[in-house]
């Protein structure tokens, strides 16, 4: 507040280089980087889910997705600078942390920390190469792409004037692409696989993050000590249920 | 009851230590474990053995000196309890017991199971405190404050400086020592002058000292022997950022 008595509130260089150069600055931007990728999260799950509303369903909520041009550029570099940011934080606290204690005990006791707190360094970093393969095999097309060929773009029931005459608007078959993917059972359990530990990852990582910003209290903090984990296990069961559906067939490609 | 001890014995900060087994015989399930360590380096030394090192003053828990890392524990396997109040029937005759240090880079070991702790005071030097010139003592209740909010300056300081929460902490962190040393002063209306500037300040020589970062474990929590609560790190996490973020007096 300028108000010309107080002092003025430090300035963003040094906003930057506290945040920056302390643990609490770090921890707080893993935490808040944490929670905006847990909230896309949750966005990309209900997305997926709509696989059970058909392909024309999906196909069309993929191409609004995919129409929005410049906003979704944005989302996509923001998403990858949030990322980066999360690792960037995570190793070098990681390696401050190593630093601390150089000789480890011989008798190494755990008395409080949950599975998914002691695993989150080896679950974030599995996560890590899900987020790589998982880019490469839907959004770059790259790996894993067994199938994607042939019919490869889908007609909407929504049709548009060409030459004064109405016809489908054509659109990219992600549902297809989607299906084909998940008959193939390594693929749909490696995915599983991933989200259940981005899952276990999140079951620390809920509470901890409110616990960093310093949301919590004695009263919060038992609460979200169950809510953290049931918020990680539905994000789990969102995902998962989908190759899990197109391998037993509730999902198929259209007949 | 017959025991085995495996000590860490050290000669100085640069030599190498290694753990060496000792034979505690008839020990009284009444005894401390220091008195127990006692008769053990009384023993030692009548036989030309150098007794082993380690730190202890008031024994009834409130002076924060005794260490002890106990099978893996920081004070032991009692909870709330210091070294020096836990007693040998807590064991069970024949027991091994693996004694370490507390180990931390910010603890060096001085000699076998004593550690240097003076970060602990670098940390406190930094803010640990309340500048106020001296003055008539003032009236009793005449600032008031809430019993809620007395009662939690109260629980925080409580903590007698031992750095059992570093030993337990898997990174080697003392956020619940900082944490606790300044959450007493955040509750009450004395310390508010000073809380930004004191946070940030505590906050820089933690750091400094080469203590690790919070993972939010809660094991800190688990063994401090007045069991300060991690809501005292929430409430420091959130000082800190707010200091950071728009805090005037820093
Ligand atoms: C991509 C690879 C990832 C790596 C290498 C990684 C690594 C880590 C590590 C090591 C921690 C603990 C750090 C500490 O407490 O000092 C952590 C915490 C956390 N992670 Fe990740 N993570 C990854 C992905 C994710 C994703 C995708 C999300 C969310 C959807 C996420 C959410 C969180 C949250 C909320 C925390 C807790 C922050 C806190 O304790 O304040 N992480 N991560
Ligand atoms: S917070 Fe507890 S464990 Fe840590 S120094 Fe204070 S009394 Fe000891
Ligand atoms: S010797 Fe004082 S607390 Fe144990």
């Amino acid at each position: 507040m300028e108000d010309g008595i107080s002092p003025p509130a430090p300035g963003v260089g040094k906003v930057v280089s506290r945040v920056h150069g302390s643990t609490i600055g770090q921890k707080a931007v893993m935490a808040v980087s944490g929670i905006l990728l847990i909230a896309f999260s949750f966005g990309h799950m209900v997305g997926h889910l709509q696989m059970f509303l058909g392909a024309e369903k999906y196909n069309a909520y993929a191409h609004f997705l995919q129409s929005m041009g410049p906003i979704k550029w944005a989302i996509r570099f923001g998403l990858l600078g949030l990322a980066g940011l999360h690792i960037f934080s995570a190793a070098q606290l990681t390696m401050r942390n190593n630093a601390a204690r150089p000789i480890a005990y011989a008798n190494n006791k755990w008395l409080a920390a949950s599975l998914g707190a002691k695993t989150m360094r080896v679950s974030g970093g599995i996560v890590l190469f899900f987020i790589l393969y998982h880019l490469l095999h839907f959004t770059v097309l790259l790996v894993g792409t067994a199938g994607f060929s042939g019919e490869n773009t889908f007609p909407l029931s929504q049709t548009r004037l060409l030459n004064g005459v109405a016809v489908p608007v054509f659109v990219d078959n992600v549902f297809q692409r989607m299906v084909v993917s998940f008959q193939n059972p390594a693929l749909a359990l490696g995915y599983v696989a991933g989200v259940g530990l981005l899952s276990l990852h999140l079951s620390h990582g809920i509470q901890s993050a409110l616990q960093t910003l310093g949301a919590l209290n004695s009263t919060y903090r038992p609460f979200f000590k169950k809510v953290g984990p049931a918020l990680a296990g539905l994000l789990f069961a969102g995902f998962a249920v989908v190759p899990l559906a197109v391998l037993a067939h509730v999902i198929d490609l259209p007949k | 009851m017959n025991l085995t001890l495996k000590i860490w014995r050290q000669k100085d900060k640069a030599t190498p230590g290694k753990f060496e087994t000792y034979k505690a015989d008839d020990i009284s399930p009444d005894m401390s474990f220091l008195e127990m360590l006692d008769v053990v380096s009384e023993r030692a030394q009548q036989n030309g053995q150098e007794p082993c090192a380690f730190d202890h003053d008031c024994r009834e828990g409130i002076c924060g000196m005794c260490s002890l890392v106990i099978n893996g524990v920081p004070h032991g396997p009692e909870a709330a309890t210091t070294t020096c109040q836990l007693h040998m029937r807590k064991f069970k005759d024949g027991d091994v017991i693996v004694i370490e240090p507390w180990r931390a880079a910010a603890f060096p070991v001085l000699r076998d199971l004593v550690v240097d702790r003076s970060a602990f005071d670098r940390i406190q030097q930094k803010g640990g405190f309340v500048s106020i010139n001296t003055g008539g003592t003032p009236d009793g209740n005449a600032l008031p404050i809430s019993k809620k909010e007395a009662d939690l300056a109260m629980d925080a300081a409580s903590c007698i400086g031992c750095g059992a929460c570093v030993a337990a902490c898997k990174n080697a962190s003392a956020m619940l020592f900082v944490a606790a040393k300044v959450s007493q002063y955040a509750h009450l209306p004395q310390g508010q002058a000073e809380r930004s500037r004191r946070v940030l300040a505590m906050m820089e020589q933690h750091d400094a000292e080469g203590f690790g970062s919070c993972t939010n474990f809660g094991e800190c929590e688990a063994v401090c022997p007045k069991e300060i609560s991690v809501r005292v790190i929430a409430e420091m996490n959130r000082d800190y950022l707010r200091a950071t973020l728009v805090g005037t007096d820093a």
